[in-house]
């Protein structure tokens, strides 16, 4: 394997100094001059007919600046994928759930803008809502769009290979359920925006996303500006997990207020707006049914969903497709069909979470490759060895794994957790359990139908010579994809990392996708390289001709540059450099030929040295309806064993250890791999043990905060043994691929499999609560007696 | 989610407090470590045009011991309880009931008056504060009274407190030797958490005769407000400590004592087996305390 310098390490994160001081400024430390401050009005009921609306009392107001309502903010449908556009900023004829955006004001003070909100008038006439799957898909039930009879947002249809014959042929088949809990991403920082026209009429939008290029976009469209009048920033952020990974009404309306006013305007979501706009993981409900030879040989997997969507589409298109596109990975599986519904109910609308549609399906299929593995007789670990892909395999849907570490995975934990000695000889109320799992390293294509390049970066070498400057439009929102392209950068151009600095999250810098789907690193990434390669180029060009050396013997390395044959006399050059700096201290007398000077030469011969990079990926995936989503140029997978005990009296389930290996290609940096992969298990153990949204009968949250909504306390998180397992991805940057999402994938089902080997039940539905563990073990005590 | 406007008073005595709420009356709230009431406020759950806090005035924080019971004013934190030498020793359930309250950042602010007079049927403190007998300290403008701990919960959020006073402590009788107590809660998750259902054990035996002399059970998050398990503690009077009496007392609790209700933390069935399991556990853990006391 190739020798790197500065990737592959434990570098530190270039942003930890501004956040450890708390210089690190989040969108809402932004105060603009002549500021003003914006409010929501959201329907209270959820589904009603809008029969008038009355913004005088509000606007009279003294220190209102604007009342907004659709009159103002047209009547433009935007979303997430654009063949399913079904929202407009604010409501026009009617409102489909608590929350649904009406009217915004803009006022001098919050207070006031609150206070103006309170205000408005609306006439509403309520109209039966209906909650739950059961309810939205009965016959003669009210209906949310017109345009979706049976509030039907969605189906997919999808068979390879032939199930039914497969079937027939296999010696185990198990079918299963499973359900989960409508999730909320629980990210630190609520969104937050300020929207700024200046007097050219360039609109500045500086907002908490994860996705600026989308959001340029979207707000482009909806407010009728040419993408290039918008300007979208992205301050630090404190995470997203895909909730902001599209533009929200929010935004659009502090754009549309600032518009209205010549003003700069900010707006900022409360706790309860965040879970009342919601938009992160849908309820599933899933039925698969897995068939295997007796020799443990899996054969075929008929897989229904339904999911829970709330009142729009928002990422649901995808997620459907997403649902039933990523399960037959890892294991090498003929025949798989796949029927989806996503069905509209008047709740807030689910999106993208961490692991986009695929967690709960992973989590009840690698429970009935367990189920299988018991009833033959073999180890769990043996049987997915047995029946795993290998590098350069293709799934029966047309996913390439063209690097796949999943065996050095499953052999990692085994021997990290000490499987061999505990699985088997465990006492009642102590478990362990494992579970495979992958994740796209990057959709293969983007949101809208574009060949648009997924990245561009851009670096630049300063005049003088000696830093390299970096930027690119991705998002940095707390993963470290700041500091991971600061070091492809500085690998590339062959200078240490502290001779990089690096801007990001800006659509001025030019397209990235954004963090989204695991991305960034290796999409991003590629451009970065891409564009760290001209750079050096550029450099090595000038020095090959001012030195009559050949290009290709020429080479940057620690900031140095090296010659593959004799070191020619470089005098000259240094000279020339050092003219440039009388009275300079510092000035270069090392053996070697410095890339300052270098760089400087280079420079003093052509100007500015600009390298531009970008990336996207070739054609990927089927020919099939659908067949786009879940394509990715990388997988990056993951095992993990997890320990618990139950307490067999109370239900009350502790998770004592995670042992979790994850293959993501070539670590760019060690620590924040093995960040992302703890934060996984983290956010894992929350939706397997305690996290849920919850609503009363009328459609609203009653757990809309941090207090009732439970993610996993420190209490709570058991040691983590974190193996970062390396495999050389042919389409990554230096062989890098995705660890953000992928790793999400094993908990749950590992924590399941521990608390069924532990307390002999198959719990199918989360979260394992103590009462529901209770009353599973008290129906398996009754069905035992009998 | 902005707090209201209100006027805000800091008293620096008792006298100067009590003057204050026989004048405002219901038209004040008492503010301590606020992490319940603050909330409340800024979901307009509670309305008050002006707040009292109690913070300024030193007598209300103290922990002082006397001869045969120990003073804890109304606006000593958990965190400061936890801390207390005397409480380590001699009230490990309470102890338990102020380390397993929220978090760390809660427990800094939060204190045993505020936590009884929010009266939430869930609340941390409040089995310990039954199971030792406490005496709670009320105080109006130039009037004194002491109300038992088992008088003083009327409901939910509701206690017995006039709209013109101020509980100004606990007083808790020092435990006997030969005497143990326990605390559990049950919650879903292992902090930052509101109990699915908790229950607080006092037992005192004769080692003689080795029979249960005294004991005091008490239920939270099982009925309107937390609640002596009367029939339990019947059940055990009398009886050999042992496994099979504390099941017995277990039982009773479970069966006859505790009348809990449906809600989205929990169903009414899961609590009362949990009431059960853990008065069975609490039990144990008190004899347990009391053979080494």
């Amino acid at each position: 394997m190739k020798e790197f310098d500065i990737i592959s390490t434990r570098a530190h994160r270039i942003d930890t100094p501004d956040k450890a001081t708390g210089q690190a400024v989040f969108t809402d430390d932004i105060t603009r001059p002549g500021m003003l401050y914006g409010a929501l009005l959201q329907s209270p009921h959820a589904h009603a007919r809008i029969l008038s609306i009355d913004t005088s009392k509000a606007k009279a107001l003294a220190g209102v600046k604007s009342v907004i309502t659709h009159e103002q903010a047209g009547h433009i449908k935007y979303g997430v994928s654009p063949a399913r556009y079904d929202e407009t900023v604010f409501a026009i004829d009617k409102v489909r759930y608590i929350g649904d955006e009406i009217a915004a004001v803009a006022a001098v003070t919050l207070e006031i803008a609150l206070a103006a909100v309170e205000l408005i008038e609306v006439e509403y006439e309520i109209l039966p809502a209906v909650f739950t799957l059961e309810e939205a898909l009965k016959e003669g039930a009210p209906q949310l769009h017109e345009t979706s009879p049976g509030n039907l947002c969605a189906e997919v249809h999808q068979e390879f290979g032939d199930v039914a014959a497969a079937l027939k042929e296999c010696d185990i088949i198990k079918t299963s359920t499973m359900k989960n809990k409508r999730q909320d991403g629980a990210f630190i920082e609520m969104q937050g925006c300020i929207a700024e026209f200046d007097n050219r009429g360039v609109l500045t939008l500086v907002s908490s996303t994860q996705v600026p290029h989308y959001v340029q976009r979207t707000v482009a469209m909806v407010l009728g500006m040419d993408v290039g009048m918008v300007r979208v920033k992205k301050p630090y952020v404190g995470a997203g997990f895909g909730i902001k990974a599209a533009a929200n009404p929010m935004e659009l309306a502090c754009c549309i207020l600032a518009r209205e006013t010549r003003k700069p305007v900010k707006m900022n979501f409360t706790r309860k707006q965040v879970f009342m706009y919601a938009r992160a993981r849908h309820q599933f409900s899933h039925t698969i049914t897995t068939g295997a030879k007796k020799d443990g040989t899996l054969m075929a997997i008929k897989h229904e969903c339904w999911l829970d969507g709330g009142a729009y589409t928002s990422f649901g298109i995808a997620t459907v497709y997403y649902t039933g596109s990523l399960l037959g990975g890892p294991y090498k599986i003929a025949n798989m069909s796949y029927d989806g519904y996503r069905v509209y109910n008047n709740k807030p609308t689910c999106g993208a979470q961490r692991g986009h549609g695929a967690v709960i399906a992973r989590a009840l299929f690698e429970q009935q490759v367990d189920m299988i593995a018991e009833e033959i007789g073999m180890d769990p670990m043996e049987l997915r060895i047995k029946n795993m892909m290998d590098t350069g395999d293709t799934t029966c849907n047309d996913l390439n794994m063209s690097s796949f570490g999943m065996s050095e995975c499953i052999e990692a934990v085994r021997k990290g957790s000490d499987w061999d000695k505990k699985k088997g000889n465990m006492p009642t109320g102590k478990g362990i359990g494992m579970a495979c799992g992958f994740f796209v390293s990057g959709a293969g294509y983007p949101i809208y139908r574009s060949d648009t390049y997924h990245g561009t970066v851009i670096v630049k070498l300063t005049e003088d010579g000696g830093t390299a400057l970096v930027y690119t439009a991705s998002a940095e929102i707390g993963q470290g994809s700041d500091t991971a392209f600061a070091m492809i950068a500085a690998e590339a151009l062959g200078i240490p990392l502290d001779h990089v600095r690096l801007a990001s999250g800006d659509t001025d810098m030019g397209v990235d996708l954004g963090a989204y789907s695991s991305r960034q690193t290796l999409m991003t990434g590629h451009a970065t390289k891409d564009a760290a390669d001209h750079a050096k180029a550029q450099v090595l060009e000038v020095l090959a001709e001012q030195l009559s050396v050949p290009l290709k013997e020429l080479d940057i390395k620690n900031g140095f540059i090296t010659f593959a044959g004799d070191t020619p006399d470089f005098s000259a050059l240094r000279t020339r450099y050092i003219k440039e700096h009388r009275g300079w201290i510092d000035n270069p007398d090392s053996e070697h030929l410095t890339f300052k000077e270098a760089s400087r030469i280079a420079f003093l011969e052509k100007g500015s040295i600009v390298g531009t990079g970008k990336y996207k990926p070739h054609n990927l995936g089927g020919k099939f309806k659908g067949a786009a989503v879940g394509t990715s140029p990388a997988y990056g997978c993951s095992a993990q064993v997890a320990e618990v005990t139950v307490d067999m009296e109370t239900g009350q389930v502790t998770i004592d250890s995670i042992t979790d290996a994850h293959d993501c290609g070539k670590a760019i940096n060690l620590t924040s791999v093995e960040g992302q992969m703890e934060g996984s298990v983290s956010m894992g153990i929350g939706e397997a043990m305690h996290e849920e949204v919850i609503f009363n009968d009328k459609g609203q949250v009653l757990n809309a905060d941090l207090a009732e909504y439970k993610i996993v306390t420190s209490m709570d998180m058991p040691r983590i043994k974190a193996i970062v397992v390396e495999s050389d991805e042919p389409n990554g940057p230096y062989g890098a691929k995705e660890v953000g999402e992928g790793a999400i994938m094993p908990t749950i089902p590992a924590i399941l499999n521990a608390v069924y080997n532990a307390a002999g039940v198959r719990i199918n539905e989360l979260p394992l609560t103590p009462e529901r563990v209770y009353f599973a073990i008290q129906d398996y005590k009754d069905r035992m007696a009998k | 989610m902005l707090l209201p406007m209100f006027e805000f008073h800091e008293p620096l005595s008792i006298e100067e407090a009590l003057e204050l709420k026989k004048k405002l009356g219901q038209n004040a709230r008492i503010l301590a470590g606020g992490t319940d009431l603050l909330v409340h406020l800024k979901k307009k759950l509670v309305k008050t045009d002006n707040l009292i806090s109690l913070s300024r005035i030193k007598a209300l924080s103290l922990i002082t011991e006397q001869k045969d019971s120990i003073f804890i004013g109304a606006c000593a934190t958990m965190a400061q309880i936890s801390r207390s030498p005397v409480i380590a020793k001699k009230f490990t359930a309470l102890k338990s009931g102020c380390d397993n309250l929220g978090n760390h950042l809660i427990r800094n602010r939060a204190t045993i008056g505020g936590n009884a007079c929010n009266a939430s049927p869930a609340g941390d403190t409040l089995p310990a504060l039954l199971i030792y007998d406490s005496v709670a300290l009320l105080e109006s403008y130039g009037k004194k009274r002491e109300i038992p701990i088992a008088d003083f919960f009327t409901g939910p959020g509701k206690s017995c407190i006039q709209p013109d006073e101020i509980l100004t402590g606990f007083r808790l009788p020092i435990p006997t030797d030969h005497s143990g107590a326990h605390y559990i809660q049950l919650g879903k998750r292992k902090s930052s958490e509101i109990n699915v259902v908790n229950v607080a054990s006092f037992l005192e035996y004769d080692p003689g005769t080795k029979k249960v002399i005294t004991t005091r059970i008490a239920l939270g998050s099982v009925a309107a407000t937390p609640i002596r398990a009367a029939r339990a503690e019947a059940a055990l009077l009398g009886q050999a400590p042992e496994e099979a009496s504390f099941f017995a007392a277990a039982e009773m609790a479970r069966r006859e004592d505790c009348r809990p209700i449906d809600d989205f933390r929990g169903t009414a069935g899961y609590r009362q087996a949990m009431v059960g399991v853990l008065t069975k556990r609490t039990l144990a853990t008190a004899y347990e305390r009391a053979k080494g006391a």
